[in-house]
């Protein structure tokens, strides 16, 4: 009878154990790191911001809070707030185009790359202002 | 020929004036805090949108609900899901009037304190707010700096019981605009 008693404190506290560590760590999580995460959608900027200007709310079905992996030419490349780079690719006749926050681990990489290179960059479509506006952006690179 | 020539000279006029006075610019920060004994929390969005016209003193800014980045990814998570439903509301639009806008004089270096009135909506509901926005012209460069306060159930955001020592009902909004560019007609 003891050792059951014993038994039954034993799991409930395992129990107990696991899932506050399970807790903890869920409760902690960082948001997740792009590079690490296939993306939704493969689709190329221009294709993209058409579709967000023909029809936002139908976009928006497909794409908002999707992972994208967008591909197109460099039109602007510009800090943000001191600390932060935003890269628009597009077409750059066009006055609305994909505005990708970068990853702040991605500030150094972006130093190689100019206005008018072809650049992939993969992010967490967050909507459509003036621009088609992506977070937390990589840039992917062919190895 | 003086009636069209004068038409012509006004009209002119007219789309010069509008051309000089409004300013715009697409990276605008937002954050917001929400301080409770047990927690606080903290979101942060680089890409707010905001136009403004000096003349009428009309100001507008447009913000990304998905936008928000939060420390904790779970926050971030509940706060999209659960507390302003992004998926169905996924912008946030201000709309008011900065008083004495035209009087500010943004040729020379200075920095004043305005009053903004105006409407926001978000998460479906339109509510007025009133707010004291202090704007800075130095060396050319035009900044603005707002702080206001908001309570959540005013626009339908309930907090689940669970959490609700947690989360501040009422949240704390800055408005922090870099670099208003002048908007040049093409």
């Amino acid at each position: 009878m003891r050792r059951s008693k014993k038994n039954i404190f034993l799991i409930a506290s395992f129990i107990l154990l696991c899932g506050g560590g399970y807790f903890n760590k869920e409760y902690n999580r960082k948001p997740a790191d792009i590079s690490n995460i296939e993306p939704d959608v493969s689709a190329n900027a221009t294709a993209l911001v058409e579709l967000y200007e023909n029809d936002e709310a139908k976009a928006n079905q497909q794409y908002l809070g999707k992972t994208i992996q967008a591909t197109g030419v460099i039109a602007e490349i510009n800090n943000l707030q001191d600390t932060l780079v935003n890269v628009l690719i597009g077409e750059s006749s066009s006055m609305h185009k994909v505005s990708c926050l970068l990853d702040i681990r991605y500030l150094a990489l972006i130093r190689n790359y100019r206005v008018g290179q072809q650049i992939i960059i993969r992010g967490i479509c967050t909507g459509y202002l003036m621009d088609v506006e992506m977070n937390r952006c990589v840039i992917i690179e062919k190895k | 020929m003086r009636i069209v020539f004068a038409i012509v000279l006004s009209t002119m006029a007219s789309v010069t004036g509008l051309a000089q006075t409004r300013y715009f610019t697409k990276s605008g920060r937002i954050t917001f805090y929400s301080r409770s004994p047990l927690e606080n929390i903290e979101a942060v969005n680089n890409k707010v949108v905001s136009i403004w016209d000096v003349n009428s003193g009309q100001i507008e800014f447009s913000v990304l609900m998905k936008g928000f980045e939060f420390e904790k990814a779970l926050m971030q998570e509940h706060f999209n899901e659960n507390y302003v439903e992004s998926d169905k509301y996924p912008k946030a639009i201000f709309k008011g009037i900065i008083e004495s806008s035209n009087l500010l004089g943004l040729a020379v270096d200075r920095s004043a304190a305005v009053k903004v009135n105006g409407n926001l909506t978000m998460h479906g509901v339109t509510r007025p707010v009133t707010a004291t926005a202090v704007i800075t012209v130095k060396n050319k460069l035009i900044t603005a700096a707002a702080s206001f306060s908001i309570v959540l159930a005013d626009y339908k955001i309930s907090i689940p019981s669970l959490v609700a020592d947690k989360v501040n009902k009422k949240i704390t909004i800055n408005v922090n605009i870099p670099d208003y560019q002048l908007v040049v007609k093409k």
